[in-house]
């Protein structure tokens, strides 16, 4: 049986911002498992495995979360911080996606253990080969943690 | 009576009334008079010493003269000073009323002597300055009021300042979003279905698409200006000819396939924000590259040099220059000398420029002709130099 692993998972509010990444994730044919989390409970819930992801196991952790930082509900410092904070979820890559270049959050975010921080570009072509980049970097070129990175020991 | 009798009653006479024209002298001055012996006691009061403590002369003679000031150890020190030196001059007392009213005075006072030359006493003159005092008083008051004004308009000020910016931060951070939107559909719009689309429904995109792309650079330069108004400075001695260079290295892409002269001069070591004026040569640079882009040759020169006195970085170029008829624009936010179509730019790089000089303390300003080449200075401290310290503008020079 093939698992259907997700490669990313994507958390962003914004239709418009959700439909532009996929399509640029979608064109560059990197990712074909994407699942698109909308606020950061949803996102919570699928790493944690909680609520309506109850189902899904630690194993099956997403190669890379793109997390944006302008949230509902809960906001994307806080999805990281609990990401971190916690044995089973600590190793997947989490990279800032977002439109601030604020200094405060940069540094918030590196200081919670984020991976990469991506400044989201006006122009959609820089857009786009900038999405394809952090495709084939974590996706191809990135050896992912082991499976035992998630085991709590 | 004898002629021994009558000669002495004659000079008892003179003396008596030496005497008393010595006394009525003493008794019309309006100043506090006094004598004191050297164990401290007064030996003698004038009629204004009697009124401005209160005390009548009966009951001032013998007492301590220290007693009647609200720092009897200043007015000990001050006749013991006398007895020692002989004299002594405007020396700060305040004298005490037994009403409790308080006079400041400043004591003039010298020692005087018997015949034999031996120090009997000390003669000490008071002289009332509560006028002088109370104007003194009045002017620190007015210059503290006028401290407190200006502090709070400068408070004010700066919170209005303050407001500016993060409401243009956060302007432009949100208009960021729709643009990023407009430019990546309406991309996606001609990439996709260009080909059902009749040429002019095409070409219409691509004014859509140049529009979002003006706007995106426009709020990025905005988004910069506003952050490098609200950055702290953090200063360190910095050689501005590697600052230079990493400049230079930034704008590799600018310069391809162009035949450029560099001609550059020694630059100082300043104490500065190596990031931020990085940033102003960066600038400064690529608008000298922008505009001599129709020479077939262009020399962008960079150097140092002294105007009244002070050290001044410059950055000149041979491009297509400017009118100083316009030259009071230069630096205004969104300002712009040239057509979009010749020259590209959104009209914030010299107001960046401008802003981080200012906050350095410095001074930004330009000379150019039309079609002559401009060239730009900035100084970064406003300090006077001093002789012989060509750089002490830019401290620590080279």
């Amino acid at each position: 049986m093939i698992r259907q692993d997700v490669e990313i998972l994507l958390v962003e509010d914004n239709p418009d911002d959700v439909e532009l990444t996929l399509h640029a994730l979608h064109q560059e044919r990197l990712a074909n498992h994407i699942e698109v989390a909308r606020d950061g409970e949803e996102a919570l819930d699928f790493l944690f495995c909680r609520g309506p992801c109850a189902q899904r196991s630690f194993e099956q952790a997403p190669r890379l979360v793109l997390l944006d930082l302008k949230l509902p509900k809960v906001d994307g410092m806080e999805v990281l911080r609990e990401i971190k904070k916690d044995p089973r979820t600590k190793a997947i890559p989490v990279v800032i996606l977002t439109a601030s270049r604020e200094e405060s959050d940069m540094a918030n975010g590196y200081h919670l253990g984020a991976n990469g921080y991506v400044q989201k570009p006006v122009d959609f072509d820089n857009f786009r080969n900038l999405v394809k980049q952090l495709g084939l970097y974590w996706l191809v070129v990135n050896q992912p943690p082991p499976a035992v990175a998630f085991e709590v020991k | 009576m004898s002629t021994d009798t009558t000669e002495r009653h004659i000079a008892n006479e003179a003396a008596r009334r030496a005497g008393a024209y010595n006394r009525s002298l003493i008794e019309a001055s309006l100043d506090p008079l006094v004598t004191i012996a050297p164990d401290g006691k007064i030996t003698d009061v004038n009629n204004a010493t009697e009124k401005v403590t209160g005390l009548s002369r009966h009951q001032l003679i013998g007492t301590d003269f220290a007693d009647y000031f609200t720092d009897p150890g200043k007015a000990r020190a001050g006749y013991e000073q006398v007895f020692r030196e002989g004299l002594v001059q405007d020396y700060e007392l305040e004298i005490r009323h037994r009403d409790g009213h308080m006079t400041p005075v400043v004591y003039s006072a010298s020692v005087y002597r018997d015949e034999a030359g031996d120090v009997i006493g000390v003669f000490a003159a008071a002289r009332d300055i509560s006028e002088r005092k109370r104007a003194e008083e009045e002017i620190r008051k007015l210059n503290e009021e006028l401290d407190e004004r200006v502090r709070r308009r400068t408070a004010e000020l700066e919170a209005t300042n303050k407001d500016l910016e993060a409401f243009t931060y956060s302007v432009s951070h949100d208009l960021r979003g729709p643009l990023r939107h407009i430019d990546g559909f309406s991309k996606l719009l001609f990439e996709e279905y260009s080909a059902d689309l009749p040429e002019e429904a095409r070409r219409h995109l691509s004014r859509i698409r140049d529009g979002t792309r003006r706007m995106g650079m426009m709020v990025d330069d905005l988004l910069n200006l506003t952050r490098v108004g609200r950055k702290e400075l953090s200063m360190q001695l910095t050689g501005l000819s590697s600052l230079l260079e990493e400049a230079i290295g930034d704008l590799q892409p600018e310069m391809a396939g162009r035949e450029i002269e560099w001609r550059i001069g020694k630059l100082p070591f300043v104490e500065c924000d190596p990031a931020l004026l990085r940033q102003v040569f960066a600038n400064l640079l690529s608008n000298a590259l922008k505009f001599t882009r129709p020479r077939e040759r262009a020399v962008i020169e960079v150097g140092e040099t002294t105007q009244d006195g002070r050290t001044v970085i410059f950055v000149r170029d041979n491009g297509v220059g400017f009118s100083m008829k316009y030259v009071d624009k230069l630096f205004g936010v969104f300002q712009r000398l040239h057509r979009p179509e010749d020259f590209e730019g959104t009209g914030i790089g010299l107001a960046t420029v401008q802003r981080i000089v200012h906050k350095h303390g410095g001074r930004v300003w330009a000379e150019g002709k039309l079609n002559k080449g401009a060239t730009f200075y900035f100084t970064l401290e406003a300090v006077e130099s001093r002789p012989g310290e060509s750089n002490s503008l830019l401290r620590g020079a080279a």
